[in-house]
């Protein structure tokens, strides 16, 4: 089968500004102004339908930044990124708007993510059922719990039927049943042949759920394969930081930014 | 050129979508008062109150404005007519122009066509606007400036007003996205244009030396929609068609403004997010 998501040589480059001078000068220099930070380096990978691949890596590796621009909500600096077929990510930021009520939400992230008058009819009562919160639906969003929120944010996610999924450690929130239910929802769609991304720290979820990984380390691609071989590989590499000394952990993490900070060129 | 037409394309083809957008922009915005919308006609009431006590009664000590086909206007219609354009111009020139900073984490795609956001925030206000011209439209049949033919040119200078509108966002939208500065100068700037409007102060003579300087401030494009009204709501003068040069003058600026602001727009707009 042919590929649903390819990414070729991507980077993502970010400015580090110390002033606001700094700021102004980067947008008046034609070449910019300002430290470089690579948030990701040469990322290439395909994904297949029913792929679900697992991110790892940790804290600031460019697991979320690179769910992000799959996702198309943020733009690579260079390089390309082909999705085929409409994509939907959960986060725990769901950006919802706080002084609409849940039906209204409804409405309006469906019509940000462009559907038409009539699907959103169609979608709203399915949605409504599977975040199941009851008379919430028509309250503010203000006086939602933390997990009514993600829930629904969860239900509006998965109900426009995306074919490509990104989660990006969503599921962390909610309730057991919530959780149970949303994995149910996520199997579906992985046997439905759909290609899912999965973002967590939990490796019992990824190596349950996940057929390949990702090991991202300073934004670059540390691993890539299937969750057998890349996940207990990870959990060595892991074993190891966390037995360093605080000198050695603090020579990883300056490692690291040397590395960000523009090593590789463009 | 190009980017233009990406962007009218984009205004006609999400039409709906700017409906329901600025409908849900209208609901938030009140949803915490338990007047509600009913506050969008009791806060402008108010402020007119002032400004006819102080220009009014203070500095003109109750003089009616003389128009420029020699009918007197008591001070406070002529204020009013030309008053609720302002109340319309100058909370959409405010809100539009952080309209996408302060939008763009609620949407989740690089392909929202990013141009509307401006318009739906210029259409949540527009609303209101309708309602105050209605307000204002019954209340002048109560007076001696009864609705007459002259009427029929308000669509017209509705439309004038809101592709001003749509220009000036576009601009501003864009450049305070990047320098967030602009939204303060922008602040100051329309604190100016409300005295050099003619808004509370009839200048259609503006003379220093024996000159007339009025042209002067006819360069402010809001001078043009502002008489505008004034001339459908009052009946006095066919406005657009008795002054064809400033007409001219006025859609060559919009155009202007409007092909500036749809090329910074369309250059920066995958942009954004990394602005934030």
């Amino acid at each position: 089968m042919s590929e649903t998501v390819i990414l070729e040589n991507v980077y993502k480059k970010y400015k580090m500004h110390t002033s606001p001078k700094e700021k102004l000068l980067n947008l008046i220099m034609p070449g910019g102004y300002g430290e470089d930070f690579y948030a990701l380096q040469n990322i290439s990978l395909t994904a297949k339908p029913g792929d679900v691949i697992g991110f790892v890596g940790v804290n600031g590796s460019g697991k979320s930044t690179l769910s992000n621009i799959i996702a198309g909500v943020i733009p690579a600096t260079s390089g390309t990124v082909k999705t085929i077929g409409q994509t939907s990510i959960i986060a725990i930021q769901s950006g919802l708007n706080h002084q609409l009520t849940g039906r209204e939400n409804i409405e309006l992230k469906c019509l940000m993510l462009g559907f038409k008058k009539k699907e959103i009819q169609a979608m709203e009562p399915e949605i409504i059922e599977f975040a199941d919160i009851g008379k919430f639906i028509d309250q503010p969003v203000k006086k939602y719990s933390s997990g009514m929120k993600s829930r629904l944010g969860f239900a509006i996610s998965v109900t426009v039927n995306p074919d490509i999924l990104i989660v990006d450690e969503a599921l962390s929130v909610g309730d057991k049943v919530f959780a149970e239910k949303s994995k149910e929802r996520m199997f579906e769609f992985k046997d439905q042949g759909k290609t899912i991304f999965f973002v967590s720290h939990n490796m019992r979820d990824i190596k349950s759920f996940c057929n390949k990984a990702v090991w991202l380390e300073y934004g670059e691609i540390k691993d890539f394969g299937p969750v057998k071989e890349v996940v207990p590989e990870y959990e060595k590499f892991l074993k190891k930081y966390k037995a360093m000394t605080k000198e050695e952990q603090k020579k990883f993490r300056e490692e690291v930014i040397r590395k960000q900070s523009g090593l590789a060129t463009i | 050129m190009k980017s233009m037409i990406t962007i009218i394309k984009e205004q006609i083809s999400s039409f709906y979508l700017i409906l329901r957008l600025s409908a849900f922009e209208m609901k938030s915005a009140n949803s915490n008062n338990y007047l509600g919308r009913l506050w969008e006609v009791l806060n402008p009431i108010t402020q007119l109150l002032i400004y006819w006590f102080i220009f009014g009664i203070g500095v003109r000590k109750g003089q009616n404005v003389t128009m420029e086909n020699g009918a007197e206007v008591p001070f406070f219609l002529w204020m009013v007519t030309g008053m609720i354009v302002w109340f319309f111009i100058y909370p959409s020139m405010l809100n539009s122009s952080k309209s996408i900073y302060s939008r763009l984490n609620l949407i989740a795609k690089m392909n929202f066509p990013m141009s509307t956001i401006p318009s739906y925030v210029i259409m949540a206000n527009f609303y209101t606007h309708l309602i105050l011209i209605a307000v204002v439209t019954i209340v002048l049949q109560f007076t001696e400036f009864k609705l007459s033919l002259y009427f029929l040119q308000l669509p017209y200078f509705l439309l004038a007003e809101l592709l001003l509108l749509l220009s000036f966002a576009l601009i501003m939208s864009t450049l305070s996205t990047i320098i967030r500065d602009v939204q303060q100068f922008l602040q100051s700037y329309l604190r100016m244009m409300l005295y050099l409007t003619p808004l509370l102060w009839h200048t259609d003579k503006f003379i220093i030396n024996g000159q007339n300087w009025a042209f002067l401030l006819k360069l402010n494009p809001l001078y043009y929609i502002v008489e505008g009204f004034r001339a459908s709501l009052l009946g006095t003068s066919w406005y657009a068609t008795e002054n064809p040069l400033y007409t001219l003058y006025f859609w060559v600026l919009t155009f202007i403004m409007f092909l500036i602001g749809s090329v910074l727009h369309v250059k920066f707009r995958h942009q954004f997010v990394d602005y934030l």
